[in-house]
């Protein structure tokens, strides 16, 4: 299946970026992104979510309400209260503690997924933009034939030899995500590796590798952090559906498909406390997309005015001072 | 031509890649799969009884190359728990999974692509992005969660509008067409709409993108509406881009399908899959994993040549017919 | 009667079957005040002009000026988010800003729009033949023999052979798609024609033999035209009137020779100049001059 999200049109533009603000070092970029991103509403709610999500997980390594052990035979399935803000689930536990302790364990598996999926999805590019023809086509038919294995196959895959575990998830969603990030960065990766630049690079003898970290990643950046956080996102989709089926993460460690996996039992008689779990991950998924999109419209010189003026002005610093020296 | 000749090339040395992947990944298991299979007080003759009738006693390259060769004959195997042939067992829970995936894909497309050109042109942008938020929040739904609240609406003994049933699969099977069809509509319904979420996005975005395109400009220029030549050219345009979505969406709907299936108590691919994992039933894990997988590599394949056969510019080399323009 | 010329004819029975209301109306195209602002910023500021029967056109204007947003206000192509104010009346209609489909009923049947880039406009998915038939077939009910002959006409007027009606854009070179551009805004005789630089993605020798090309067409059919262009050459040769567009406004507008010759405005000056560097087979003299 070829190119899911690239018309000719983001072609275009990304290999205009670098003309645009290659000379803008990341950091300098990266505040003015923030900044842009806080403007738009769905930024803005996007790093709000984020920003709780980790606050969250953080807190819950030193505390939550109820110690996740902690059962109250007593009051299973109950309403929320004062006592349990979001009710407890079928042994009585705490939802809310759970949900706080879940959060650090998708928050890790998230960081893994878009750790791997940028590790597979940069060395898939790395072969589709390679200078031996024959390796780069082999790379792109392979790509092209592996992207349509699903998930859950992978999953099934390895969780017969690893059991239930987060290290298969990671590399059932990394393998799976990092084909796709690779088919959707390879144009203008592509485009970059035919540039002057790069070209000139070439010839005077800088390695193939050096070459592919200095130049042509950064030249994919927007493209690869809206993948990265499209895949962030669809890991806690995933999360929740392996762990469901069983080979996920493994029962007892807390986690937000392990929530719902929980509550889902005796759905008919108590609702509610489905409900969090489920909010959770809708809210914390939405916020991932969104995050996407509004890196997207942020980290694109021609869609933001404030990234090219920042370009403008370090363009003109460089060029005083080398007028001065 | 020449890119069908290659991509078929590719696709059998995917297969075989992919078969080596199946094997190795079920080969490194911690443990004896044989004395696992026996069970915890098997006497040591069972356990090597199990291993010479598996043919785990044989070395990787003859176990790789025997299964390889039971392949090429149809021959899968046969389970080492429920004793049937493999191929039988996929049979019969397939006949579940395929219905619900092609009914959910035609529920996603249905739902998606109205939707979609809808959250690109419809003329107030309060409903554009309304529509907008929509796909998002209804993308980022888990469909485990999406069917536990149709099941509280529409299912019947439980729900507040209980009119569907919500769980298992008639007995007799196909031969109750009705009621096997309509035991499988609120699965459906549950793994379309959250893809039919994705396929809005991606709906929205193609349309989008194509709105200030030459292209499009033209079509009007030529008499269309701006709806007209959005839905006419500009869809047609991003047919090629959607066919892809669409069959990515298909291969990556089987994880909602296999939840939907455990959570609707359908005997589909899913349960057996999972079950035969559970069971660490090697032979049948690797015959089932590797023909699904084999399915969806078959699946991409088809796409992509739909893909290219939608759009002329990828169909032969460039060439100038008539010469060179002459001054 | 030659050949082309029984086909002319024959082309213009479209005319005379469905506009009886447009012959009557000696005034082609009317503008007034018309202004335009995207995200808060004006791109056209006032625009008033008039287009009359059988006159040629031209508009020059820095890049960034608003010559194609000119374009685009007065065929209804503006993108959504535009706010338009003013008044165009073309063929007798009086168009209202957003009325997409009172626009949609003109363009292609009284106004042919000829694009710059023929490369991105057509439609990569149309042959020749479709894609220079699509304008009749919106616009007029003929049936598909009649459709066929209309175009197949139209090609050899263009200078294509017939046998490239079945081809793709992809598989033309950038002259010959500029040439299906041409027919597919020609095809239903309209009475004016918008050409918006219809040469800068054409290699140097291909421009002229196109510009001719144009130009001896709409000349032949009696239309009018509004020709935006940095080609000197073809301004003093292919247009009465010419008009100066700076900061969406018309800052200049008068007979083209004087207007390059005698340039009163500064930025007039200015483009003057530059037309005249860009501007192929010059004569000697206009350089002195």
């Amino acid at each position: 299946m070829t190119a899911v999200s690239d018309d000719g049109k983001r072609f275009k533009r990304s290999g205009r970026d670098r003309h645009a603000t290659g000379n803008v070092p990341l950091r300098m970029r990266f505040g003015v992104i923030m900044r842009s991103m806080w403007q738009q509403s769905g930024g803005r709610f996007a790093l709000i979510v984020m920003a709780c999500w980790i606050a969250v997980s953080l807190l819950s390594l030193f505390w939550t309400p109820y110690p996740l052990l902690q059962t109250d035979g007593g009051h299973a399935w109950a309403s929320p209260s004062a006592a349990h803000p979001l009710g407890t689930d079928g042994v009585g536990a705490d939802v809310l503690s759970w949900l706080m302790a879940g959060s650090r364990t998708n928050l890790v598996i998230a960081l893994l997924t878009m750790l791997v999926s940028a590790m597979i999805g940069l060395a898939c590019t790395a072969v589709m933009v390679s200078g031996r023809r024959a390796l780069a086509s082999a790379g792109v038919v392979v790509v092209d034939a592996l992207i349509a294995i699903p998930t859950v196959l992978l999953a099934l895959l390895f969780a017969v030899p690893f059991g239930a575990s987060i290290a298969v998830i990671v590399a059932a969603c990394g393998m799976t995500y990092g084909l796709n990030m690779a088919r959707i960065v390879k144009p203008s990766a592509s485009l970059a590796a035919r540039s002057a630049y790069v070209q000139a690079a070439r010839a005077m003898g800088v390695s193939a590798w050096r070459v592919f970290f200095t130049h042509i990643v950064p030249s994919t950046f927007p493209v690869l952090a809206v993948q990265l956080s499209m895949s962030a996102g669809t890991s806690i989709l995933a999360e929740a559906g392996l762990t469901y089926l069983g080979v996920g993460v493994p029962s007892g460690v807390p986690s937000w498909g392990h929530t719902l996996t929980t509550s889902v039992r005796l759905i008919s008689v108590y609702p509610l406390t489905v409900l969090w779990p489920g909010l959770t991950v809708t809210l914390v998924v939405t916020a991932l997309y969104l995050l996407g999109d509004a890196i997207r419209d942020c980290a694109d010189p021609l869609a933001n005015v404030e990234l090219r003026k920042l370009a403008a002005t370090v363009s003109r610093q460089t060029h005083n001072t080398g007028v001065d020296a | 031509m020449r890119y069908l000749i290659w991509r078929l090339i590719w696709f059998a040395v995917a297969l075989l890649g992919l078969s080596l992947l199946v094997f190795a990944a079920l080969r490194i298991l911690p443990g004896d799969v044989a004395s696992v299979m026996a069970g915890t007080n098997a006497t040591p003759a069972r356990v090597a009884a199990i291993r010479s009738r598996m043919g785990l006693d044989r070395s990787y390259p003859q176990q790789y190359a025997d299964w390889l060769g039971g392949l090429l004959h149809g021959n899968m195997g046969v389970s080492a728990i429920s004793g049937r042939t493999v191929a039988s067992q996929i049979g019969s829970h397939a006949a579940i999974t395929l219905p619900l995936i092609v009914l959910s894909l035609l529920v996603a497309l249905s739902i998606g692509i109205p939707m979609g050109c809808q959250a690109a042109l419809a003329g107030s942008p309060r409903v554009r992005s309304v529509l907008h938020t929509i796909a998002i929040v209804g993308g980022a739904v888990p469909a485990l969660w999406g069917g536990l609240l149709l099941i509280m609406l529409f299912g019947r003994g439980v729900g507040l509008i209980g009119i569907l049933p919500s769980q298992g699969f008639p007995d007799a099977g196909w031969h109750a067409p009705r009621a096997a069809l309509i035991s499988l509509i609120l699965p459906a319904i549950t793994t379309g709409l959250v893809a039919g979420a994705g396929i809005m996005r991606y709906t929205r975005a193609c349309l989008i993108s194509m709105e200030d395109s030459d292209t499009v400009a033209m079509a009007m220029a030529c008499g269309m509406t701006r709806r007209q030549a959005m839905l006419r050219v500009g869809l047609r345009l991003s047919a090629a881009q959607l066919v892809s979505v669409a069959g990515l969406t298909f291969a990556q709907m089987i994880t909602g399908v296999m939840v939907v299936e455990s959570l609707f108590n359908l005997p589909g691919l899913g349960a057996m899959l999972i079950n035969d994992v559970g069971n660490r039933d090697l032979i049948a894990v690797q015959s089932e994993l590797f023909l699904l997988a084999a399915f969806f590599l078959l699946l991409g394949l088809l796409v992509d040549l739909m893909h290219h056969a939608l759009d002329p510019r990828l169909g032969e080399r460039t060439q100038h017919v008539g010469g060179e323009e002459h001054a | 009667m030659n050949r082309t010329d029984m086909k002319d004819a024959m082309a213009q029975d479209v005319d005379v079957a469905t506009r009886p209301q447009l012959a009557t109306s000696g005034e082609i195209l009317r503008v007034r005040d018309l202004s335009v602002q995207i995200a808060d910023k004006t791109v056209l500021d006032d625009v008033t002009l008039d287009i009359g029967a059988s006159e040629r056109v031209g508009l020059i204007g820095a890049s960034g000026s608003g010559k194609s947003m000119l374009v685009k206000a007065i065929t209804g192509l503006l993108p959504r988010a535009a706010r338009v104010g003013g008044d165009i009346t073309m063929g007798g209609t009086r168009l209202q800003a957003g009325d997409d489909a009172a626009f949609a009923a003109l363009r292609g049947r009284y106004v042919g729009l000829v694009f710059q880039n023929p490369g991105a406009a057509l439609n990569p998915v149309l042959s020749v033949e479709q894609q220079v038939c699509l304008p009749l077939r919106l616009h007029y009910d003929l049936d598909a023999g009649e459709r066929r002959d209309r175009v197949m006409t139209m090609l050899e007027r263009v200078g294509l052979p017939a046998s490239l009606a079945g081809s793709y854009p992809h598989e033309l070179s950038g002259g010959q798609q500029q040439r299906v551009g041409i027919a597919t805004a020609l095809i239903t005789s309209p009475r004016l024609i918008i050409a918006d630089e219809p040469t800068t993605a054409l290699d140097a020798i291909v421009q002229r033999s196109i510009i001719d090309l144009l130009v001896s067409l709409v000349e032949s059919a009696g239309a009018s035209m509004l020709f935006i262009t940095h080609d000197f050459a073809v301004l003093s040769r292919a247009t009465t009137r010419c008009m100066v567009i700076d900061r969406g406004r018309i800052i200049e507008t008068g007979d083209t020779a004087a207007l390059l010759h005698d340039p009163r405005q500064p930025q007039t000056r200015l483009l003057v100049n530059a037309a005249k560097t860009l501007t192929l087979n010059v004569n000697p003299e206009h350089h002195h001059a």
